[in-house]
């Protein structure tokens, strides 16, 4: 039986060709990010294990637990400690890393970031070594992290501007670069190794927070680690340079593990698609050799052994498709190290790793999806009777019966299942959550479709092909061919809805975010640059200290608010229409009903706007008239069972305050809203704005607006400018980017369905030889023949396509209607049209190779046969 | 059958509307060379029912298939009216087919997604041909097809497949009919019907058909006989009965 079945295989190989890309496709998919990821892993781990060689122990600062359970900020090491370090016998040489915050000047002399760089020195001892260049050795020389220096075009050699503690420009000369690709903080800031002196001055900041050390002759790094813990006691976390490799490379690894899940999924939706064309491949061959089978039967082959024989079949081709597939996806994996891997900005060690386990699951989901995907077309093999089979002519059929009421009844439930799950994902408050249980419906309604697959095609054909029958004659008999098994068109069609369906959804989810994010931007007054003091490390721990954020300092000067100078200087540009500022802080309140745990409220004020005009607002109760000296507006979620017309009192001095009206949360209301006198009244200590919006006026050009703003901040080099225009351009970079990278992990499943596609036409040009002859005969010329098959495969990828897109559309909508609040849907018109575009492009490709088989084919040759 | 009328309007003396002359088709399976015509000269009347006839692998397929153009002969020529059609290229052949020549195979004749009365219309859709009504009327009211125009094949017996086949190739009044085993899968009743159909649209419409066939019956409703053995024509018979049709096949396959 089993020489049978490998004869089979080898008389029928050309069958079996799109069915082997397809599988071919999908395993190459999951192989090439096994091998990908691997590889990533395994270089990220070798260049960060190697990092710390140079060293023998590493000390860093750890936070404790006060006896509250509060975690306290570590403390540096001191001098002091160094030394004890350094006195051990243990110890041959040990030196410190000093870290601090420092701002250094960009190229366009605005300071670099919005949170201060980390400014270092390092001792003769460090693990830190540079990628070019050498450390600094007087005083004017630095070297930067590659995070400050790609950004801003720094080069070594360039003289760079960093502020002092005193706020003084100070310019130091680049000696070197160094990498910090996988120190999550400092790749995050930005970091510059000074000479000791400089950061000294720079920082102003004392302690150590790393110490350094090599082990004397003869000492194990397990002694000198113990030795150095037993010193530094408490507050330090103390490890051997192999175990800070080991814990570095265990965080880098979990950094390509995600690489390899995002990818992963990918990978499954490809291998979801090749197992439907799979299932469909099979499908249609069991009944075009029903004859064979019965002719096996007859000769008697038990149900049993048709039944391993074609999952025999099914497994020889999955196996040599996955080993294909396999080989591919190195291939794929060597490409994605070799130009992918710089793309992600790491200059890694880029051999190639193929672990067995990339190996084995290449392999194991190739086959089992092609065996299983076998198993029903080969159990509706064991059903040929023997004698049925041979007393009627399978091949005429390729006509199935009336698809049944089951069906329709079942798929109009299913849609209504899911139409009652997307509206509960819909009701409620917006969160990711939501967001799943829309993906649910979503899946449901899939179903619903492969339900209906059948009539829809039947239906959908019906509709649209009433205009082309009118065309021509290959036109109508292609509209006729299209609906005479609407099993096998439907299953072929739903193999591309799926990576319509899922590009689609993504699409409208890409336009809606643009949409929103350009609404909100827009507003009813356009701010056209925004200005923010520099962020701070400190301010998150800090929250809730009261006063103490307000005077929160780098290097002793106050950069937590933007002076008032500043706006008035812009408001005196002609270029500029208008200037407001926003302040906030936190104030103590003994009003248990508005404070937090900690005794604080969030205040905030607008100065020189006013709240309703230049700063929308939703009032959910109350009346915004009211609001002026005296009383205050509050956000819902702080309110609780307040209303307008209660009184409250905040700060030290206890001031009463009426609520003038509650209004809806937002980034620019939370906590209390307060009149500008009444806010310096309550934080008189701060004279300084959080935030100044600027609009520009309508007659200056967008360069003349750029260049008064900067201009005007020139002399404050700690602000930090936002361009609006600039932000939404970025953002919508990011989403263009972020949408044609998901368009291309899912093209590769939409090029298997167009496979599938091609390959039903194949086997149903097969099956119609005899009827293309008569047609031929007839005098249908080959253009017309092969129009005929350009047209239904095209009809057929629209059909996919087209409801892809409808669920797209719908599902995405959903989604991101339930993951996010107030969003404005936006429809990405241009997209959708240029997905059904690329499926009528899909269909006429899909249908070249069947339609020149069938114009090939010779007439006489099929007319004599049978 | 041979009634005097007819034999002075006798369609044998009519101008002949298919002219082979020469006609050789040689295979070559494997090295050794199959004849399947060795230089066939033949000329077919307009009006004219002719039977192919001889025994199997005599070459009447292959013969047939030269003639309409679905086939390329290696060396001779063929013409149809004025045209000679050996040596014309594909896409011409196919117009020619389209326009002139009409089709009945033995089985599968139609296709499976279409009406009767779609199947029908068929050629005439393709060449983009303006159908007369009352043609149509009266060839399907012939065939007695009237109330089976809205019937899938499926729906059909063998015999009424058959003649809704026939009406298909008739309804052009193409300037030939070639007829390929029209009756091999029928019973004798239905493919008496089928026969009777075509003898009658020669007398009646004119029509010239050309049918091959190895049964001596169905030979036997056509105005001449030609027989063929090995790739030659080597017999022929007009007015042609059943029991002399049977007695020169036995002679040929002697």
């Amino acid at each position: 039986m089993l020489r049978t079945t490998l004869a089979g295989l080898r008389l029928h190989k050309a069958r079996y060709v799109t069915t082997t890309l397809a599988i071919l496709l999908g395993v190459m998919f999951i192989a090439g990010t096994m091998v990908f990821s691997d590889s990533l892993k395994a270089s990220y781990e070798k260049s960060v294990m190697g990092s710390a060689s140079s060293v023998d122990t590493i000390a860093t600062t750890e936070s404790l637990e006060d006896q509250d359970g509060n975690w306290e900020d570590p403390v540096p090491f001191t001098q002091e400690q160094l030394d004890q370090v350094r006195d051990l016998p243990e110890v041959a040489e040990a030196d410190g890393v000093r870290r601090g915050p420092g701002l250094l000047l960009d190229d366009e002399g605005r300071t670099f970031g919005m949170i201060p760089p980390e400014a270092m020195t390092v001792g003769e001892v460090t693990r830190f070594e540079v990628s070019e260049g050498e450390l600094p050795d007087s005083y004017d020389e630095m070297v930067l992290a590659t995070t400050i220096s790609d950004p801003t075009g720094f080069e070594v050699g360039d003289s760079v501007t960093v502020l002092d503690s005193e706020q003084q420009e100070q310019e130091f000369t680049v000696t070197g670069l160094i990498d910090v690709g996988l120190d999550s903080e400092l790749s995050y800031r930005g970091a510059f190794i000074l000479t000791p002196e400089a950061y000294a001055s720079v920082t102003g900041a004392e302690g150590y927070h790393e110490i350094d050390a090599l082990a004397a002759d003869g000492t194990s790094e397990e002694d000198v680690a113990t030795a150095v813990a037993g010193v530094l006691g408490e507050g330090a976390d103390v490890k051997t340079s192999t175990e800070f490799g080991n814990a570095k490379a265990a965080e880098a690894g979990a950094n390509a593990e995600m690489i390899r899940t995002g990818l992963m999924l990918f990978a499954l939706v490809a291998v979801f698609v090749a197992g439907i064309v799979i299932y469909n491949t099979f499908a249609i061959l069991v009944a075009q050799r029903q004859r064979e089978m019965a002719l096996l039967r007859c000769v008697g082959a038990k149900r049993g052994q048709v039944f391993r024989s074609m999952l025999t079949e099914s497994f020889v081709v999955g196996l040599v498709a996955s080993i294909l597939g396999l080989l591919a996806g190195i291939g794929l994996g060597m490409l994605g190290i070799r130009f992918g891997g710089p793309l992600m900005g790491e200059d890694l060690d880029l051999a190639v790793v193929v672990t067995p386990a990339a190996v084995i699951i290449g392999l194991v989901v190739g086959v089992s999806i092609t065996v299983f995907s076998a198993l029903v077309p080969a159990l509706r093999a064991t059903r040929v009777s023997p004698l049925a089979a041979l007393s009627t002519s399978a091949t005429a059929a390729g006509m199935e019966k009336g698809t049944g009421k089951l069906r329709a009844v079942m798929g109009i439930l299913l849609f209504l299942f899911s139409g009652g799950i997307v509206t509960l994902g819909l009701q409620g408050d917006s969160n990711s959550a939501a967001m799943w249980i829309v993906a649910v419906g979503a899946i449901v309604a899939f179903l619903g479709v492969v339900v209906l697959g059948p009539l829809l095609v039947r239906g959908i054909v019906g509709l649209i092909g009433a205009p082309l029958r009118h065309v021509g004659v290959p036109s109508k008999l292609a509209v006729d061919n299209s609906t005479r098994s609407p099993r096998r068109a439907a299953t072929a069609m739903i193999a591309l809805t799926v990576g319509a369906t899922l590009i689609t959804g993504y699409s409208v989810i890409n336009a809606t975010m643009q949409e929103t994010t350009s609404q909100q931007l827009d507003g009813k007054y356009p701010v056209d640059y925004q200005l923010s003091p520099m962020l701070n490390m400190e301010d998150e721990a800090a929250e809730g200290e009261g006063e103490e954020v307000a005077s929160e300092d780098v290097g002793g000067t106050d950069l937590s608010t933007i002076p008032e100078s500043v706006r008035s200087d812009l408001a005196a540009r002609p270029e500029i229409d208008q200037v407001f500022a926003s302040r906030s802080d936190y104030v103590d309140s003994a009003d248990d009903r508005i404070a937090d745990d900690d005794g604080t409220v969030p205040v905030s004020s607008y100065v020189d706007a006013t709240v309703g005009e230049e700063v929308e607002v939703d009032v959910l109760g109350g009346d915004l008239a009211d609001f002026g000296p005296g009383s205050v507006l509050i956000s819902e979620d702080r309110g609780g069972s307040l209303e307008a017309g209660d009184s409250i009192s905040l700060g030290d001095s206890e001031h009463e305050f009426e609520i003038a009206a509650v209004v809806a949360s937002s980034g620019m209301f939370f906590g209390l809203t307060l009149d500008p006198e009444d806010y310096e009244q309550v934080v008189p200590e701060v004279t300084g704005d959080s935030a100044v919006m600027v609009l520009g006026n309508d007659s200056a050009s967008s360069s003349e607006l750029r260049e008064a703003v900067y201009s005007t901040v020139d002399e404050y080099p700690t602000v930090s400018v936002t361009s609006m225009a600039e932000m939404r351009q970025q953002f919508d970079e990011i989403l263009t980017t972020a949408f044609y990278a998901i368009a291309a992990m899912l093209g590769l499943a939409i090029i298997i369905a167009v496979f599938g596609i091609s390959n039903t036409m194949a086997l149903s040009v097969l099956e119609r030889t005899r009827e293309s002859a008569i047609l031929r005969a007839m005098g249908l010329t080959k253009a017309q023949m092969r129009r005929m098959l350009g047209v239904e495969a095209v009809l057929l990828c629209l059909i996919g396509a087209g409801i892809g897109v409808l669920l797209g559309v719908v599902f995405g909508w959903a989604a991101i209607s339930a993951a996010l609040p107030d969003i404005v849907f936006g429809f990405p018109t241009g997209q959708v049209v240029t997905f059904l575009a690329i499926a009528v492009l899909a269909g006429v490709v899909s249908s070249l190779l069947p339609a020149r088989r069938a114009a090939r084919t010779s007439i006489t040759g099929a007319l004599a046969s049978q | 059958m041979s009634t005097p009328a007819a034999q002075t309007h006798s369609p044998i003396q009519a101008p002949p509307v298919v002219v082979a002359r020469a006609l050789t088709k040689t295979y070559d399976t494997g090295g050794a060379q199959v004849h399947a015509l060795a230089g066939v000269d033949v000329d077919f009347h307009r009006g004219a029912f002719t039977a192919i006839m001889g025994p199997s692998g005599s070459g009447k397929s292959t013969l047939m298939h030269c003639l309409a153009g679905l086939d390329v002969p290696t060396s001779g020529s063929v013409h149809l009216g004025r045209t000679q059609i050996t040596g014309m290229r594909d896409g011409d052949l196919t117009l020619l087919r389209r326009d002139r020549i009409g089709f009945i195979f033995q089985s599968f004749n139609l296709l499976p997604m279409l009406t009767a009365e779609q199947n029908i219309l068929l050629p005439s859709q393709i060449a983009k041909r303006k159908v007369d009504p009352a043609r149509f009327d009266h060839i399907v009211d012939v065939v007695g097809l009237r109330d089976r125009l809205s019937h899938l094949p499926a729906k059909l017996s063998g015999g009424q497949q058959q003649r809704v086949a026939v009406a298909r190739a008739l309804l052009n009044a193409p300037e030939v009919v070639y007829a390929d085993e029209p009756t091999g899968n029928l019973d004798s009743r239905s493919g008496a019907e089928i026969l009777a159909f075509l003898r009658d649209s020669a007398r009646d419409l004119n029509q010239t058909i050309v049918m091959v066939t190895h049964d001596p019956v169905a030979a036997s409703y056509a105005d001449r006989v030609v027989f063929l053995r090995d790739g030659r024509l080597v017999d022929e018979v007009s007015d042609p009965t059943a029991e002399l049709v049977s007695e020169r096949l036995l002679k040929l396959e002697a």
